[in-house]
């Protein structure tokens, strides 16, 4: 049964005159990973927000876990949490009390175990007698990440949770994701604007623009939405007969080497027109196709592109 | 209510306190530095002015110092948490706001206890005065009264930051001196002008610090007093509580409570 964790209905919000969500809906399946992006502006933060419940929305309804979100904001909070490379805790306090501090706000059983056990895996446990302004950022975002695990919630906001972190680290949270979903079938909503850690651990991308929501599909059927790749041939032959041909294909085409071209085409038309140029007896000693990615879908929507 | 969300934001203020020099400071240093002060004002005075009067300064600072302290711990407790941009993070957990407040009343309570106690026994045992010999009942009405107006002011106080932000800040521990003279804290009301008379007998810690001052002499209960004072602290505490609620939903509203920061 594909169970829904979240369910967003006609969300709007408004700043006065201006309207940062138009009416947007959406929903969260159990186990899945959806991401938030859209360029700065969008209204990704202002949503994060009101799913948090620290800004009130103005106008329709959140529903975790098949309650209202409104009605029911301690239940729905107690099996949810966020992360963010922003998110700071008590700068004053060190990492340990912290951590100890939103055990309790969570009321664990058994907290010390936890908090060991999930510093252990990030290689944090050094620092956890360390005050927490006295961490650098990339270890900041690695204790908020523990938090944010400390009540295994079935859902979690995660803004960003790889900015400032290490390859290596951020290889591991990602890892780590994966695990989660997996393993515990635990839900994400997830925003970054890195697009290689969306395609890979995302199901579903949801893309805001201007407060509304543009497009909404797996990583897959978004790059497929752009029809058109980019194909790059090195050859050994006759320059003019190669652009002659090009220009009866229809093709538009640049030579940024004299041996060299790239053409922006679709992808089915690719076999005939290699075939087309070794007619021609133009040797062709490489070939590069460039599918379009998550980051170009981005890229169009952000210019306003269609 | 929970109890272990309650002992969160206890133990959180309970670590701030132990690793904050201001909070020592601005607490403990603070009113033992003004009781030492008042207290040899109050020496002073003794040798020169006849009776209780003498004596109205260093009450009148035990007194008072119950409401600074505990207006503090409330305003300022929450500040720490905005500084350091962890206060939403408080409430993105289970914690409701009620939980939030009873938990640092509870904190405020033991720490305005604890510094009562201290500058009570100093005074006790440098400056020749005895504010135990009020009677217990007297200093529990006393100290609840003047518990419950600070919280009022406390609560009120934050709501005025939580819908405007931090760049009013200096109310949480500045606001409250404009009570000082208005409750008539360290001379009888009769010496205030009419207009204020008038301010500082609809404040609750007026008739405390009256009901105080006549017990130096006579040591009785001033029941109509504290009657008095407890309704007014009623009425002004829920008031502040509607407010507080009001200011809340304002910023979360317009987004300020998000953008909390020091």
């Amino acid at each position: 049964m594909n169970e829904t964790v979240l369910e967003v209905k006609n969300l709007v919000k408004d700043f006065d005159s201006f309207q940062v969500l138009k009416s947007i809906s959406f929903a969260i399946p159990r186990g899945k990973v959806v991401g938030l992006l859209g360029p700065n502006g969008a209204g990704k933060t202002t949503t994060i927000n009101i799913l948090l419940g620290i800004t009130r929305e103005t106008s329709g309804q959140i529903w975790y876990f098949g309650r209202n979100f409104f009605k029911n904001k301690q239940g729905c909070l107690q099996k949810m949490n966020f992360a963010s490379s922003f998110n700071t805790l008590q700068g004053r306090i060190s990492v340990w009390e912290n951590l100890l501090v939103f055990s309790y706000l969570y009321s664990l059983k058994n907290p010390e175990k936890k908090i060991k056990e999930l510093s252990t895996y990030f290689e944090i446990t050094h620092l956890l007698p360390k005050r927490f302004w006295d961490l650098s950022s990339g270890e900041k975002t690695r204790v908020n990440l523990i938090k944010s695990l400390l009540n295994e919630p079935e859902l979690l906001l995660m803004d960003e949770p790889t900015a400032s972190l290490d390859p290596d680290i951020a290889d591991k949270t990602l890892s780590l994701i994966e695990n989660l979903r997996k393993n515990k079938n635990i839900s994400i909503l997830y925003t970054s604007h890195n697009m290689d850690d969306v395609t890979r651990i995302c199901d579903e991308v949801i893309f805001l623009d201007k407060g509304k929501i543009v497009a909404h599909d797996t990583p897959l059927g978004l790059t497929k939405r752009i029809t058109k790749t980019v194909l790059k041939l090195t050859f050994d032959g006759d320059k003019n007969a190669l652009e002659n041909f090009l220009k009866e294909q229809k093709q538009i085409c640049s030579f940024p080497h004299p041996y060299t071209v790239l053409m922006n085409t679709k992808e089915k038309t690719i076999p005939k027109l290699i075939f087309g140029i070794s007619n021609l007896g133009i040797w062709i000693t490489d070939i590069e196709v460039e599918k379009p990615t998550l980051e170009d879908v981005f890229l169009r929507i952000a210019r306003g592109e269609k | 209510m929970s109890i272990s969300r309650m002992k969160a934001v206890l133990l959180q203020e309970f670590y701030i306190t132990k690793r904050s020099l201001e909070v020592i400071l601005d607490l403990f240093f603070f009113s033992v530095m003004t009781i030492v002060v008042f207290g040899f004002v109050s020496l002073f005075l003794t040798g020169r002015v006849s009776g209780a009067p003498a004596h109205y300064l260093i009450l009148g600072l035990i007194l008072w110092e119950i409401i600074r302290v505990n207006q503090y711990s409330i305003s300022v407790g929450a500040m720490w948490n905005v500084w350091s941009r962890n206060l939403t993070n408080m409430f993105i957990a289970p914690l409701s706001i009620k939980e939030y407040f009873v938990a640092h009343m509870i904190s405020g309570v033991a720490k305005t206890f604890l510094i009562f106690i201290i500058i009570s026994l100093i005074s006790l045992a440098f400056f020749d005065y005895n504010i135990f010999k009020l009677g217990p009942l007297n200093l529990f009405f006393f100290f609840c009264n003047l518990i419950i107006f600070s919280w009022t002011i406390g609560i009120a106080l934050l709501g005025v930051i939580f819908r405007f932000g931090t760049r009013i800040q200096a109310l949480a521990w500045g606001a409250i001196f404009i009570f000082q003279p208005l409750v008539a804290s360290f001379f009888p009301v009769n010496v205030l002008p009419a207009v204020l008379q008038k301010i500082a007998f609809a404040l609750p810690p007026t008739y405390v610090f009256e009901a105080a001052r006549a017990a130096l002499s006579n040591p009785i209960f001033n029941w109509k007093f504290m009657m008095i004072s407890l309704g007014l602290n009623t009425v002004y505490f829920l008031l502040s509580l509607a407010f507080f609620n009001y200011m809340f939903r304002r910023s979360k509203e317009t987004g300020q409570f998000a953008k909390l920061e020091g």
